[in-house]
């Protein structure tokens, strides 16, 4: 078997360039030309996405964001009775809020919301003729009153 | 091109060089005798692909054949170095025929030996060189024939070294390998690894062999 060293093979290597046995010119010319439209590619890559500003944050390198989560104010009384002071919060208990400290002090809203009613759901038809039969002044019920109009009826059947 | 339109071409150029009275060092003219290789070695080309329409076969190309030292520095001078290929370029060297797929019969019951290169380093082109002549002056394979090829890949985590092997014995396999972390100038801390052509398709593909 002809065996040669990575030394003795560096020594065969010839100091002038030689012509090979393929069209050496055209392999790199068609390795220049996958370079270019790989570099075209990326561009378009980069402007549709915008570069890795556009990246989103990982969630695996970066912590979860700070949240400062204020504790329950618990108080102790005397006779070791621990009373749970919930903060109330602006969802939905304003009015009760409202009735029951007169003394708090009423913030004024900054900003005014416009709020235009949705046409498509708003109808002028009521959504169901029960509703308005009960919502309508009724008679009170005279007992007397009936009585007398049965007996009218019966007379007037006799007749 | 095929394999055997590119051994076709080869021949021709060994046949018309072989008409010529060989010169020696003593002519006037040029010195031309040629040191023959061992085996006749095929050098490949995968290109990255550029189109979604583009398969493997369509990307991997034979590019020429050598079988004298001459030969081979002359396409060396004449192809990019591995550092001025594009990502996801391959360069494979197999010994005659031998296509670069796990499919070919010669490398059905073989593996490889695998090392990569992760930071982009200045000595590539020196250590896939030094890879290369190793390979074809069979000086890393010292006992048996046992190469079939060597490969390069260029990735964008880096480079990636792989060396082809007929069989998975063993004790060749680890004079082999201790010869390539040699080649590759690799320290006792780096390690290169063995995996057989038969578990590549697993999902978890582990090394048989780890030096």
């Amino acid at each position: 078997m002809v065996r040669y060293t990575i030394e003795e093979l560096l020594q065969l290597k010839p100091s002038e360039t030689l012509t090979a046995n393929f069209d050496g010119a055209e392999f790199r010319a068609m390795i220049e030309k996958v370079k270019q439209l790989q570099a075209i590619k990326e561009e378009e890559y980069i402007a549709q996405h915008g570069g890795h500003f556009a990246r989103r944050r990982s969630s695996h390198h970066h912590g979860k964001p700070k949240i400062k989560h204020t504790k329950p104010k618990v108080t102790t009384d005397s006779d070791g009775w621990c009373t749970f002071e919930a903060k109330k919060k602006g969802s939905g208990d304003e009015e009760e809020e409202d009735s029951g400290k007169e003394t708090a002090p009423v913030q004024i809203a900054q900003e005014t919301l416009k709020v235009k009613p949705n046409k498509n759901i708003t109808s002028s038809r009521p959504a169901d003729s029960k509703d308005i039969v009960a919502d309508k002044p009724t008679l009170s019920f005279n007992a007397f009153a009936a009585l007398e109009s049965e007996d009218e009826d019966e007379d007037e059947d006799e007749e | 091109m095929s394999v055997e339109e590119v051994s076709q071409k080869f021949e021709e150029t060994v046949s018309v060089s072989d008409n010529n009275e060989p010169k020696s060092v003593l002519s006037d003219s040029q010195f031309d005798v040629k040191h023959p290789l061992n085996t006749k070695w095929t050098l490949w080309y995968t290109k990255p692909a550029v189109e979604q329409s583009e398969s493997w076969s369509d990307l991997l190309r034979p590019v020429t054949s050598f079988e004298t030292v001459e030969e081979f520095w002359a396409i060396v001078q004449n192809i990019p170095e591995p550092h001025e290929l594009p990502l996801k370029s391959d360069y494979h060297a197999f010994r005659n025929d031998i296509r670069p797929e796990w499919e070919d019969e010669a490398n059905a019951k073989g593996g490889k030996w695998s090392y990569q290169v992760k930071a982009k380093r200045a000595d590539i082109d020196e250590l896939w060189l030094r890879t290369l002549l190793a390979v074809i002056g069979e000086t890393i394979d010292e006992d048996d024939s046992q190469i079939n090829g060597v490969v390069l890949n260029v990735r964008k985590g880096g480079y990636k070294f792989a060396l082809w092997t007929k069989s998975e014995d063993k004790d060749p396999l680890c004079n082999i390998g201790a010869r390539f972390k040699q080649v590759l100038k690799l320290g006792d801390d780096d390690h290169i690894e063995f995996f057989p052509h038969s578990a590549a398709n697993a999902k978890h593909h582990q090394p048989s062999i780890t030096l």
